[in-house]
C-alpha cells in the first residue's frame, strides 16, 4: 500500500496512548482481572469435559480424532479471547457514545472514526486466553501429525487472521447498527451464543446446521478451517474463499460505517 | 475573508411519524408518514476571525443544530456555509485541526483516569509533539489555575475543575475556531465566573474566533460585543446587545417619587403605569417620546425624584426564553 | 416489614411491570433468540447419534445401540425442552440490582414497606410473560423441523414439568439473589455471576443430558444445585423416563429442589440483612 510513513506512525503512537491509558484504567479493577482468568480456565474445563463426553462413547465428532478436535477448541479460544480483549470492550461503547452524544466527540477527531471506535481500549484480562488458545492449537496439532512443518503453520496463522477480521467486522456491522436502534447488546448477545457452534467442528453439524454455519453465519470459517490450515486438510479453494470473505467483511464494515455516519450526521439534532 | 461565513443555511430533518399502540406500530411499519422539520431555515451572517459572538435563544430554537452544521457533525440541507476556509461536513483534517467543540453536558474526558492521561490521548490524535503538547499543558493549566488536579481522577473532580480540564482537552490543539454549547452549565457562580474570564483571556492571546451559547445572560453579557437571536430557525437578530434590547422593549422605565399621591387617572397621559405606590410610581414610556414627556412630567407633576432606566436585559431574554415568543413585549 | 407482599400489592407490581417489558418487546424477543445454545447442542448430539461413529467404535456405556440409549428424536425433545425449561428460569437480577445500587435508586427502595427483591421477582414474572410468545414461536419453529420429535407430553407429566420450571426459576433466583446482595459489599458482584456462570452452562444439563455424564460426575453434580436449574425440568417435560438406571426420580428431583429453597430462603434473608446493615453504616 502505498502510504505516506507520518499518518502510520501517528495512528501507531495514537494506539500506544489509547492502550496505555486502557491498561491505567484496568489497574483500577484487579480483582476483575482475577476472576476473569478464573472464568477463562472454567470454561476451558467445561469445553474439554464436554468433548471428552462425546470421545468417551466413542463419538469422533464429525469424524475428526481426539487432537484434532482440540485444535478447533484452540481456534476457538483464541477468537473467543480475542473478543474479551479487544471486540467487546471496544464495540459495546458506540451505543453509549450514540446515546451520550459523545460520538460527536469522536467525528470531530482528525483520526478515523471506525479506527477510534474499533481499537480505542483493550483488556489486557482477555489475552492469557488468545495465548492459552494458541498454545492448545499448536500443543494437539503437534500430537496429531508428529511434527509442525512450517507451510501448515503459516497458512494456519494467515487463516486465523483472516477469521479475526471476520468476526470483528460481524461484530462491528452489528455495532454500527445502534446509529439506527439504540438497544443492540441484545443483538449482539444474539450473535455471541450462535458463535459458541464454532467449538466443534462444523462437519460435527446435521447437514442443514453445517449449511447455516457456512453460508449465513461464517462460523466454518472462523475455527473449523484454520485448524484444518494447521492440520494440513486445507484445499486451497478454501483458503482462497476464506481470504477473499475476509477482505470483503472489511471492505463491508467500513461502506457500512460510512452508510450509517450519514444517518446520524443528517438525522441526530 | 471572514472565518464563518453562511448563506441561506438551511437544515430539514424527516421525522416519522407514528401512532401510538400496536394498530400504530403494524401501520408504522408498512405505511411510514413522514413529517419534515425544519431546525434552520435561511439563516445568513458571517463572522470575522477574533470575533466572540453570543448564539442566543429559546430551547429548541435551532442553536444546536446550527452549531452542528458550523462544526460539520451534520450535513447542510441547502445553502453555503464555509468555516475557516473548508465546508464542514466534509470533515477534513485540516478543518477538524482548526476547530473544536465543547459541549457543557457532555464530556470527553475519561472518567476512571486523571485529566492528564486524556490530554496525552489527544496530543496524539492531533499529532502535536510530546514536549510541544507538555508547554501547552502547562500553559493552559497556568491561565486555568489547575495544579494537581491533573493528576487526580477525573470522577473525583468538582463539576467546575472538571469542565476546566474539559476546556484544556478541548483547545489543546490550538484552534483558531471554538464552538461552546453551554459550557458553564450546571456550574456555581465562581466557576462560572472564571471560565468566563479564561474564555476573554484566551480569545485575547490568542485572537481565535468563539461562537457561544450560553442560558446564563452573564456569560453573554461579559464575552459577546455581538449577539446572534435565533428563534424557530431563523435569525432574529444579529448586532449589539443593546441593540437587541431596544428591538424587544422599545420603551423605557421611569421611577419617580412624588411629594404627595396622585391618582391612576392623573399619570395615565403621560406613559403605562407600571407599579403605583403611595407616591412611588413605574411608568414604561415609548423610546421615542421619551425627552418629551421627561420634560412634561417635570413641568406639570410633583416630582421629587426621576430615574430612567433599560428594562434588564436578563429580563427580557428570561422571557422570551420562557415563552418562546418575539413578539416585542405587550406594552 | 412483613416479607409476603399483600396480593394486591403483587397484582399492581406484576402489571406495571408488565406494561413495562411490553415497551421493551424487541429486545425480549432477541433475548429469547440468544438462548439457542441448546439447539447447537442438540445438532451435535442428534448428528452423532445419527452417525452411528459410537457403535463403530464401540461404545464404553451401551455396547452398540442407540447412543446414550436415546434416539435422535429422544435428543430433540430433552434439548428443546431445555430450552423451555431455560427460557423460563433466566435470572438477570445481580445486573438490574447492580445498576440500581450505582445509580441511587436502592436507598428509596429499602425506605418502602415491601422487601425490594420482590419488586424484582415481579419485574422477572413479567420479562417471562413477555417472552412467552417468542419462546412458543422458536420452539414450534423447531418442531416444523424436526417433526418427528413432537409429541404431547402426558397431562400428569406437563404439569409436573411447570411445576419443576417454576422451583427452577426461584431457585435460580435466590441464588443470583445471593450474588447480588454481595453488591453491598462490592461495587461489581456482576463479575462474580461469571464465575456462577461456568459451572451453570456445563452441569445444568444445558449441553448435555446428564445420562452422558459418567456416574461419578453425575453423583457429584446432584449434590449441587445446577442440574435442577435445567436438566430435572427439561427431563420432567420430555417424558423421559425417570428413577431406576435414569439419573433422576421424580419425587427425588422434587424433594431435592423444595430442601435447596428451603436452604437458600433463610441464607439470602441472612445474607440482605447484613448487607443492609453495613449499607446503613456506610451512610448511603
Amino acid at each position: 500500500m502505498a502510504m505516506p510513513v507520518a499518518p502510520v506512525l501517528r495512528y501507531l503512537r495514537t494506539l500506544r496512548r489509547f492502550w496505555g491509558t486502557a491498561l491505567a484504567t484496568q489497574l483500577e479493577y484487579q480483582l476483575n482481572a482475577l476472576i476473569e482468568l478464573l472464568a477463562m480456565a472454567g470454561n476451558l474445563a467445561g469445553s474439554l469435559l464436554l468433548l471428552w463426553l462425546f470421545h468417551r462413547q466413542g463419538v469422533a465428532l464429525g469424524g475428526w480424532s481426539w487432537n484434532a478436535v482440540l485444535v478447533v477448541l484452540g481456534a476457538y479460544t483464541f477468537l473467543d479471547g480475542l473478543t474479551s480483549t479487544l471486540l467487546r470492550p471496544n464495540l459495546s461503547r458506540i451505543v453509549n457514545h450514540v446515546q451520550e452524544g459523545t460520538l460527536d466527540f469522536v467525528l470531530l477527531k482528525p483520526i478515523d472514526s471506525q479506527f477510534w471506535l474499533s481499537l480505542r481500549t483493550i483488556s489486557p484480562a482477555g489475552l492469557p486466553e488468545m495465548g492459552l488458545g494458541v498454545v492448545l492449537m499448536l500443543w494437539a496439532a503437534r500430537r496429531e501429525l508428529g511434527a509442525l512443518p512450517p507451510a501448515p503453520l503459516l497458512a494456519a496463522a494467515v487463516l486465523l487472521l483472516a477469521a479475526a477480521v471476520i468476526l470483528y467486522a460481524l461484530w462491528f456491522v452489528l455495532a454500527a447498527t445502534s446509529i439506527w436502534f439504540v438497544k443492540t447488546w441484545n443483538a449482539t448477545e444474539v450473535l455471541r451464543a450462535a458463535l459458541t457452534a464454532g467449538r466443534y467442528p462444523v462437519s460435527a453439524y446435521p447437514a442443514g446446521l453445517r449449511l447455516l454455519f457456512t453460508l449465513v453465519l461464517p462460523v466454518a470459517f472462523l475455527t473449523t478451517v484454520p485448524a484444518e490450515a494447521l492440520l494440513g486438510r486445507l484445499t486451497p479453494l478454501t483458503a482462497l474463499t476464506s481470504l477473499l470473505l475476509a477482505c470483503g467483511a472489511l471492505v463491508i464494515s467500513r461502506a457500512f460505517w460510512a452508510f450509517a455516519l450519514r444517518f446520524y450526521t443528517s438525522a441526530s439534532s | 475573508m471572514a472565518t464563518v461565513m453562511a448563506r441561506g443555511l438551511r437544515k430539514t430533518f424527516r421525522v416519522a411519524d407514528k401512532q401510538p399502540g400496536l394498530a400504530g406500530t403494524l401501520r408504522h411499519l408498512v405505511h411510514r408518514r413522514w413529517r419534515s422539520v425544519q431546525a434552520v431555515r435561511e439563516v445568513s451572517f458571517s463572522i470575522e476571525a477574533g470575533e466572540v459572538v453570543g448564539f442566543l435563544g429559546p430551547n429548541g430554537a435551532g442553536k444546536t443544530t446550527t452549531l452542528k452544521l458550523l462544526s460539520g457533525l451534520i450535513h447542510p440541507s441547502g445553502g453555503e456555509l464555509a468555516v475557516a476556509g473548508h465546508r464542514p461536513f466534509r470533515r477534513e483534517r485540516a478543518f477538524l485541526e482548526s476547530i473544536t467543540l465543547v459541549m457543557g453536558q457532555k464530556q470527553q474526558l475519561i472518567w476512571d483516569l486523571p485529566p492528564l492521561d486524556s490530554l496525552r490521548v489527544n496530543a496524539a490524535v492531533y499529532g502535536i509533539p510530546e514536549r510541544e503538547a507538555r508547554r501547552r499543558i502547562a500553559e493552559l493549566a497556568e491561565m486555568l489555575e489547575l495544579g494537581e488536579e491533573l493528576t487526580r481522577p477525573v470522577r473525583k473532580l468538582s463539576l467546575g475543575q472538571r469542565m476546566k480540564a474539559e476546556l484544556m482537552a478541548a483547545l489543546l490543539h490550538r484552534p483558531q475556531m471554538l464552538f461552546l454549547d453551554e459550557p458553564t452549565l450546571g456550574l456555581d457562580i465562581n466557576a462560572q465566573a472564571r471560565v468566563r474570564q479564561f474564555l476573554a483571556d484566551y480569545n485575547r492571546r490568542t485572537g481565535a474566533t468563539v461562537l457561544l451559547t450560553s442560558h446564563y445572560m452573564a456569560d453573554i453579557t461579559a464575552l459577546c460585543p455581538r449577539v446572534l437571536l435565533i428563534h424557530e430557525g431563523r435569525l432574529f437578530h444579529d448586532g449589539a446587545l443593546a441593540e437587541l434590547s431596544e428591538r424587544l422593549a422599545p420603551w423605557r422605565q421611569v421611577r419617580l417619587e412624588l411629594a404627595r399621591p396622585l391618582s391612576a387617572a392623573q399619570l395615565a397621559p403621560y406613559g403605562e403605569i407600571e407599579a403605583l405606590e403611595g407616591c412611588e410610581v413605574r411608568l414604561a414610556i415609548p423610546r421615542e417620546r421619551l425627552t418629551a414627556t421627561i420634560t412634561r412630567l417635570l413641568a406639570q407633576l410633583p416630582v421629587l425624584d426621576l430615574e430612567v432606566s433599560d428594562p434588564p436585559i436578563e429580563e427580557l431574554i428570561g422571557r422570551l426564553f420562557r415563552q418562546g415568543s418575539l413578539e416585542p413585549a405587550p406594552r | 416489614m412483613s416479607f409476603l407482599p399483600p396480593l394486591r400489592v403483587a397484582r399492581t407490581l406484576w402489571t406495571v411491570q408488565f406494561a413495562y417489558m411490553a415497551e421493551y418487546r424487541a429486545e425480549i424477543a432477541l433475548w429469547a433468540l440468544s438462548g439457542v445454545l441448546p439447539f447447537i447442542m442438540f445438532g451435535l448430539w442428534s448428528a452423532a447419534a445419527a452417525d452411528g461413529s459410537a457403535a463403530a467404535h464401540g461404545s464404553v456405556a451401551g455396547g452398540g445401540g442407540p447412543l446414550l440409549g436415546l434416539s435422535a428424536a429422544e435428543f430433540a425433545r430433552y434439548f428443546v425442552c431445555a430450552f423451555v425449561a431455560r427460557q423460563f428460569s433466566v435470572v438477570w437480577v445481580v445486573w438490574q440490582f447492580e445498576e440500581d445500587a450505582l445509580e441511587g435508586r436502592l436507598s428509596p427502595y429499602l425506605l418502602q414497606p415491601l422487601h425490594p427483591l420482590w419488586r424484582y421477582v415481579a419485574a422477572h414474572l413479567a420479562e417471562q410473560a413477555t417472552r412467552l410468545p417468542f419462546a412458543l414461536v422458536i420452539a414450534s419453529g423447531f418442531f416444523l423441523l424436526q417433526p418427528q420429535a413432537f409429541a404431547w407430553p402426558a397431562p400428569g407429566r406437563l404439569l409436573l414439568g411447570v411445576l419443576s420450571v417454576g422451583l427452577a426459576f426461584a431457585i435460580h433466583f435466590l441464588l443470583q439473589s445471593l450474588i447480588a446482595t454481595l453488591c453491598f459489599w462490592s461495587e461489581r458482584a456482576s463479575a462474580l455471576e461469571r464465575l456462577f456462570y461456568v459451572p451453570y452452562v456445563f452441569l445444568s444439563g444445558l449441553v448435555a443430558p446428564l445420562q452422558a455424564f459418567p456416574p461419578e460426575l453425575q453423583r457429584l453434580s446432584l449434590h449441587t444445585p445446577f442440574p435442577y436449574l435445567i436438566g430435572f425440568p427439561a427431563q420432567v417435560l420430555a417424558g423421559m423416563p425417570m428413577g431406576g438406571e435414569a439419573p433422576f426420580s421424580l419425587a427425588g428431583g422434587l424433594a431435592a429442589m423444595v430442601l435447596w429453597l428451603l436452604l437458600l430462603v433463610p441464607a439470602l434473608l441472612l445474607l440482605w440483612r447484613a448487607g443492609v446493615r453495613r449499607y446503613s453504616a456506610m451512610g448511603a
